[in-house]
């Protein structure tokens, strides 16, 4: 509906356009009424219905509904479920896996500080959870922009709990790889690539981010004695 | 919605600007002051929202919508923010917008500036512009509609050509369509003349200032579509005679005609046919090169049948054009008085004679862009026109014009006689030929295409810059105009010296280099350190680092770049260029080869740079130009 309203708007502008300067010539012209009647008449009825007659004709009307639809499903959805997952722990608290999987809805949306406090309570709840040690450390490295300090520790201890959790192994080769030791960032990847899924793109990007690894590490080692340029290390964004 | 509100935009400005075009003629045939005045403001209405339109085009790309197939097509998420802006023109139908909304911009300008003009005169250019519009609008709706949409959209769309990512290309298309867009004032000048029969030394005044500025815009356009050719197609070349280049020279011969030969209208009432003719066909020259590179049938004729109704409907629009101003012009330009005799050797024969060469010129371009077409379309056989042939026929068709450009300014109107007139000249040439002759000499080699263009350059240079010398001796002032005429001419003359010494002395080397290697080309020396990756948003790239040393001294560092975009998997050369005053050190990666090895491809191009600071002053002396021409007609 609201689209409609709009092409009224633009139509109402457009007369304005053309019978503005139509009626401040009327003054000046008093006896040729004709002149600037007929004109006028016919601008005010042929304009709408033209411009609603071609874009019915050109466009594409039906998308609006469509997408209206599409969209409000998929709004409701991710929204209502999230709305869902938040009532529910505000009556049963205590749900590790309940504060896990809202942390990590919260982190899809960017709201760190309220994906930290999540977690935060998952792994009171589950402190020997890998996962939920590694996805909290990583909450809290998005929410002050770092991996160093407390998120690389809770990395750490994720290790050591599992060495087979993929965020914690991703996480530490990338801190690794920031602090350019490559060949430690290539041991996490390496062996974070052996876990994943072929043909993935998870899998793809740790595989792109071991070849480039690879390449400092080679060139540390060639001993071509010359200086490189320096290349900022990019910090990865993580692949979610 | 917002898309579908750019459409309606585009839908009412349709009508308005045929409303523009109907009550503008219309109004100055029966004379009727309101509807003249209609048209006026059907103008304004046009351009706000044909720039609606455009807007909603841009805003498109910028929020990834890709329900709107154009976006899907031309654009995708990994896509800098920038060229996502800019991909808006980077497609047919995105190109043609940006063409409609310059075309509605000129109107208005038109429409404001030229209040002062005849009101009969300034409702017709009005009207035949809005015609002109229409025209646009109706080929974007129908046929090249910006605004199609996807449902449902699909997630990611398939990216901008990797060729259009570049700076160069942000600015490329939207000068050279001002330049183009803006010979459709003169051309709605020119049939509004026709009309009405009016066409005097006024006439010309008027029009002049606008083709001054449309030319501007046509040399800063091909300007940094020739650099922009020069550093990203990863070779060194800046001129192709392609025939997309040859589409937008076309229409700037013609112009160059056209600017001179208004001036001659101008000053002494004379060429006043010939004027008009020019005027016609520099903007159907602007409209044939769309034509040539926007249908696709430069590529192949055959793209032209993939989708038959564009093709057509600019055919059919160009022939109705063509046809109808010719018609016009056959019919009407009987009627317009000749005027302002002039002599055998004068000032208005000299820029007569420029004329018809540039024309002659242009003639032999526009065969060797169309005829191969011609030949493929009849199936007559593929053949094609490079180089050799333009470099054979065009060069020595312009080498008269650039001697008549040194004398011209010297020779009085009306009539001069040769006997007072070539004394005044004669150490202007003396010191043009000599200087010619002896600089190929602090080169490598001497050789006679250097020659011929330095001294053409010196004498352009010395018999301008003498003259403007003498003229303000004698006047004690020089006017704007004089300063303009002055820049471009020397600007030109700083463009041939940057072409002859770059043709003549440009030298290259393809070498195959590992980490660590030299290899030496003139006086510099080039160490490669080797190549690593470098990830870039859409694309990975292989950056190579070369040092270059001149005589044992490190000057710089140049990081060319081999990438590979990764929806389109094109592989692009990005070369690295040392600019310099006295020419360009020029890097280029070619293809890597076992072992950490590359090839590598190394130019030195003296003076290369002249190129584009001359058509910079080229275009700067329009500019002054035209301000001069304005100048002079707030005054009187």
């Amino acid at each position: 509906m609201s689209l409609w309203f709009g092409v009224g708007a633009f139509v109402v502008v457009a007369l304005v356009f053309l019978l503005v300067p139509l009626f401040r010539q009327k003054s000046a012209l008093a006896g040729r009424q004709g002149d600037v009647r007929w004109p006028a008449v016919g601008v005010l009825g042929v304009l709408p219905a033209l411009t609603v007659g071609l874009y019915i004709y050109l466009g594409a009307p039906a998308i609006l509904k469509e997408q209206a639809l599409t969209q409000a499903q998929s709004n409701y959805d991710v929204d209502g479920m999230v709305k869902a997952l938040e009532d529910k722990l505000k009556a049963t608290p205590n749900d590790p896996e309940g504060w896990y999987a809202l942390g990590r809805a919260y982190i899809a949306f960017t709201r760190y500080a309220d994906a930290e406090q999540a977690l935060s309570k998952a792994t009171t709840q589950a402190p020997q959870d890998a996962r939920i040690i590694a996805q909290y450390a990583e909450a809290m490295a998005l929410k002050q922009g770092s991996l160093d300090g407390r998120p690389l520790e809770l990395v750490q201890q994720a290790l050591e709990i599992s060495y087979e959790e993929t965020k914690a192994l991703e996480l530490a080769g990338l801190s690794a790889f920031q602090k350019e030791n490559w060949a430690e960032a290539l041991h996490y990847w390496r062996r974070l690539l052996k876990l994943l899924p072929k043909e993935t793109e998870h899998h793809e990007a740790i595989a792109q981010a071991v070849q480039m690894a690879e390449r400092k590490l080679d060139l540390r080692l060639g001993g071509t004695g010359m200086p490189m340029p320096a290349v900022p290390a990019e910090p990865r964004k993580a692949p979610h | 919605m917002i898309p579908e509100l750019g459409h309606v935009a585009l839908i009412i400005a349709l009508q308005l600007a045929l409303l523009q075009g109907i009550l503008g003629l219309v109004g100055a045939a029966c004379d009727k002051t309101a509807w003249m005045a209609m048209a006026r403001g059907a103008a304004g209405g046009q351009l706000l929202f044909v720039a609606i339109g455009f807007l909603v085009l841009v805003w498109s790309f910028m929020a990834n919508d890709f329900s709107v197939m154009n976006v899907a097509e031309h654009s995708s998420r990994r896509l800098p923010l920038e060229y996502r802006i800019t991909a808006a023109w980077g497609s047919h139908e995105g190109s043609f917008l940006l063409w409609t909304l310059l075309m509605s911009g000129w109107t208005v300008a038109v429409a404001i500036i030229g209040r002062k003009l005849p009101a009969d005169l300034h409702a017709r250019v009005i009207g035949i512009m809005g015609l002109l519009s229409f025209f646009f609008l109706a080929y974007l709706l129908f046929t090249s509609n910006p605004f199609m949409r996807l449902h449902p959209p699909p997630a990611d769309g398939s990216d901008l050509n990797p060729l259009l990512q570049d700076p160069g290309m942000i600015i490329h298309p939207p000068l050279l369509y001002m330049g183009y867009v803006g010979f459709s004032v003169a051309f709605a000048f020119a049939v509004a003349a026709l009309i009405s029969g009016r066409l005097d030394a006024a006439w010309a005044r008027w029009v002049r200032p606008w083709t001054l500025m449309a030319w501007v815009f046509l040399t800063l356009g091909i300007m940094v579509g020739s650099w922009w050719a020069y550093y990203e197609l990863g070779w060194g070349g800046w001129w192709f005679w392609d025939p997309s280049e040859n589409a937008s020279l076309m229409p700037w011969l013609a112009g160059t005609a056209l600017v001179h030969s208004l001036m001659v209208t101008e000053q002494r009432g004379a060429l006043r046919v010939w004027t008009v003719f020019l005027a016609l066909a520099a903007f159907a020259l602007s409209l044939l090169g769309t034509f040539l590179v926007r249908s696709g049938v430069l590529s192949s004729v055959h793209a032209f049948a993939l989708d038959p109704l564009r093709g057509l409907f600019i055919l059919v629009f160009l022939c109705i054009l063509i046809g109808a101003s010719l018609i016009l012009f056959a019919k009407r330009a009987g009627a317009v008085k000749v005027a302002g005799n002039f002599g055998m050797v004068s000032r208005e024969t000299a820029l007569l004679t420029g004329n018809v060469l540039l024309l002659a010129a242009l003639a032999t371009v526009l065969l060797g862009t169309l005829y191969p077409l011609i030949l493929d379309a009849f199936g007559l056989g593929k053949i094609s026109v490079g180089p050799p042939y333009f470099n054979a026929v065009f060069v020595p068709m312009m080498a008269p014009v650039l001697l008549l450009l040194g004398i011209a300014p010297w020779m009085r109107w009306g009539s001069e006689s040769l006997p007072e007139l070539l004394p005044r000249v004669r150490w202007q040439a003396v010191g043009a030929v000599l200087a010619g002759l002896a600089l190929p000499f602090a080169f490598a080699e001497w050789k006679w295409q250097a020659a011929l263009g330095l001294t053409l350059a010196a004498w352009i240079i010395f018999a301008t810059v003498s003259g403007l010398v003498a003229r303000r001796r004698s006047a004690g002032s020089l006017p704007l105009s004089a300063w303009g005429m002055g820049c471009a001419h020397v600007g030109l003359a700083v463009g041939i010296i940057g072409m002859g010494l770059v043709s003549g002395y440009e030298s290259e080397k393809t070498v195959a280099m590992q980490p660590g290697d030299s290899a030496g080309l003139g006086r510099y020396e080039f160490i490669f350190r080797g190549a690593e990756e470098v990830p870039g948003p859409n694309f990975s790239a292989m950056r190579g680092t070369v040092e270059l040393m001149k005589e044992g001294r490190a000057v710089a560092t140049l990081l060319p770049e081999k990438r590979i975009y990764a929806k389109s998997k094109m592989t692009m050369t990005e070369a690295a260029i040392r600019y310099g005053f006295a020419g360009d050190v020029y890097v280029a990666m070619g293809e890597p080869l076992p072992g950490g090895t590359w090839s590598m491809q190394l130019y030195l191009k003296p003076f290369v740079g002249w190129l584009w600071g001359g058509a910079l002053l080229m275009a700067l002396g329009g500019l002054l130009a035209a301000a001069g021409v304005r100048n002079k007609g707030a005054r009187e």
